[in-house]
């Protein structure tokens, strides 16, 4: 799975930092190191950066809260469920989540180019973003002691 | 015995400084490199280090130190090709340069400090850093012992001159006698025994006595260390005594075909390194490592010398059929050629027929065109999962001519 990630606060765009109040969550690593901003599915609004339709922006990351909503109560979509078509109804769009590292059961990994997710929309036509996950490989499974990864784009695990 | 003077260059925590090459984002932060498996930390920055974490840790352990680290998977065909350029950017300042490991190089610093003094290897270290991204640290001494000790004194990213008497004596001064490169844990706790405990003691002892407790290769310390060199910079890899492949196999398995399918991968492997450097031997080991601590080791005695997989992959298989014990679990294994030769001195055996085709000439063919392991045994099928990731195509035995692993 992937229950957060963090990118460099140079490639989030000042606007969005505004518009979606992301101050709180740029965070540093200390030392010298250059500041993140961190998406974590645990914050009090889980948020993700998107590219969609050649924009990045800022979307709801899955549906963690919202108990009448008619989307899935999670914030990740298997990809074997995609196949099986349990998705279908909601017209899945898919987007690439732009991060540099991700976090899993507290391990920080490196990502080399990003993330897979899908974008659906609610009632009210809002979108949301689910990261799409895969079973762990070998290696994912011994760094991260999870059975589930992400799916990457380009270089993955 | 002549006079030398030799640097002695050590890129600082190299794995991670060559990620920070192609991503700077990971500067300044603390990052842990990742072996083959995931499991365990194989490099670390400065800022890792600082946590306490020690290179060889399970990411377990670092991860209760360092719960703000970022790891990231080792790539060692990213590592060579920058490895290579820091050798050639040396090359450009010093012709006689020794490829010692993949972080480390020995060259003869004597022109270059008579002609411009410290500040031309001031000027060369800057150099790698503006040509490789690469901070790296420098000594230089009469030995090659000597400066390895001084650029590691000099860590990270400065220089440590030793030539004078003065200089080589605060440099040996104090420093454990187990921090010289050839004196392990063995080594070093027969000289404690003697009361020999750093490196100024041991220089003060005598010579006779550091033979008989640590034989030839100790003398030849005790002389490095007095500033008399004795180890000459090797410009081109010694021959081999043994060509190994092998390692981790992942998640340990005591299924059949995957654990035969690791043989033949790394028959593979094998076959690839004796070609590349000439070589056939006619001795073969197989050594398994068990899941449960124990192993088992057998070697077989070929026909004559080759480099076959055709010849090869028959006995492996053979040995893995006589000396797997049945229903462990495999962790780990190696495929070692012994009685290695080169292919040009060997003697054709008449028991053993040369293959009219070879299947590991062609299949090498056309890898070298198409990437590693596109032409690979059908025996290999069942680790599909392994052969999808790139990142297990190179290892670090793959970087060739270093002198040193």
């Amino acid at each position: 799975m992937c229950a957060g990630l963090a990118i460099e606060r140079r490639n989030v765009p000042d606007h969005l930092i505004e518009k979606y109040r992301l101050q709180d969550r740029i965070t540093s690593r200390g030392g010298a190191g250059e500041q993140e901003v961190h998406f974590l599915f645990r914050a009090k609004v889980p948020l993700l950066p998107v590219w969609h339709e050649r924009n990045l922006d800022i979307y709801i990351w899955g549906n963690r809260d919202d108990r009448f909503s008619r989307l899935p109560k999670t914030g990740w979509c298997r990809m074997e469920s995609i196949a099986e078509g349990k998705w279908e109804g909601l017209r899945p769009v898919q987007v690439e989540i732009p991060c540099s590292y991700g976090l899993e059961k507290g391990v920080w990994f490196q990502v080399v180019e990003g993330l897979k997710g899908i974008l659906v929309r609610d009632e009210k036509a809002r979108p949301h973003v689910y990261i799409l996950t895969q079973p762990a490989s070998h290696y994912y499974n011994v760094m991260t002691r999870h059975d589930r990864m992400p799916v990457f784009l380009g270089r993955g695990y | 015995m002549a006079t030398s003077i030799i640097g002695h260059l050590d890129a600082d925590c190299f794995y991670v400084s060559c990620e920070r090459v192609r991503f700077p984002g990971l500067k300044g932060k603390p990052v842990g490199v990742l072996g083959n498996q995931g499991a365990c930390i194989i490099a670390k920055s400065y800022e890792l280090k600082a946590k306490g974490v020690k290179t060889g840790w399970p990411i377990w352990d670092a991860h209760k130190l360092c719960p703000e680290a970022i790891y990231v998977k080792r790539d060692f065909y990213w590592y060579e090709e920058l490895s290579r350029q820091l050798v050639e950017t040396v090359r450009q300042a010093s012709p006689t340069v020794e490829y010692y490991s993949v972080d480390e190089l020995f060259f003869d610093a004597g022109p270059l400090l008579k002609s411009r003094g410290r500040e031309g290897i001031s000027d060369l270290q800057k150099e790698i850093l503006k040509e490789t991204g690469i901070p790296v640290s420098i000594g230089i001494s009469l030995s090659k012992l000597l400066a390895k000790l001084a650029s590691d004194s000099a860590k990270p990213f400065g220089i440590d001159v030793a030539v004078t008497e003065d200089e080589i004596q605060a440099l040996l001064k104090g420093k454990p006698v187990g921090d010289v490169t050839g004196i392990a844990r063995q080594r070093r706790k027969t000289l404690n025994s003697r009361g020999i405990f750093t490196c100024d003691q041991f220089v003060k002892a005598d010579r006779r006595l550091i033979r008989k407790l640590i034989t030839k290769n100790g003398e030849d310390i005790w002389w490095e260390l007095r500033g008399v060199s004795v180890l000459p910079i090797a410009t081109s890899r010694p021959p081999h005594k043994v060509v190994a492949r092998g390692g981790s196999v992942g998640a340990a398995t005591a299924d059949r075909l995957r654990i035969e399918a690791w043989i033949i991968r790394n028959i593979e492997r094998l076959t690839d390194a004796l070609e590349h450097h000439g070589y056939v031997c006619d001795k073969l080991g197989l050594m398994l490592g068990y899941k449960d601590g124990t192993g088992s080791y057998g070697t077989a005695v070929l026909l004559g010398p080759t480099a076959y997989f055709e010849h090869l992959a028959p006995i492996a298989r053979e040995l893995f059929e006589t000396g797997y014990k049945t229903g462990k679990k495999v962790h780990y294994m190696h495929l070692i050629a012994e009685r290695i030769q080169f292919k040009k001195d060997a003697q054709t055996s008449i028991f053993q027929k040369e293959p009219e085709k070879s299947l590991t000439g062609t299949a090498n063919f056309v890898n070298r065109h198409t990437g590693r392991f596109s032409v690979r045994s059908a025996a290999t099928l069942p680790l599909t999962d392994i052969y999808r990731d790139d990142a297990n195509e190179y290892d670090i035995c793959d970087i060739y001519g270093k002198t040193c692993f």
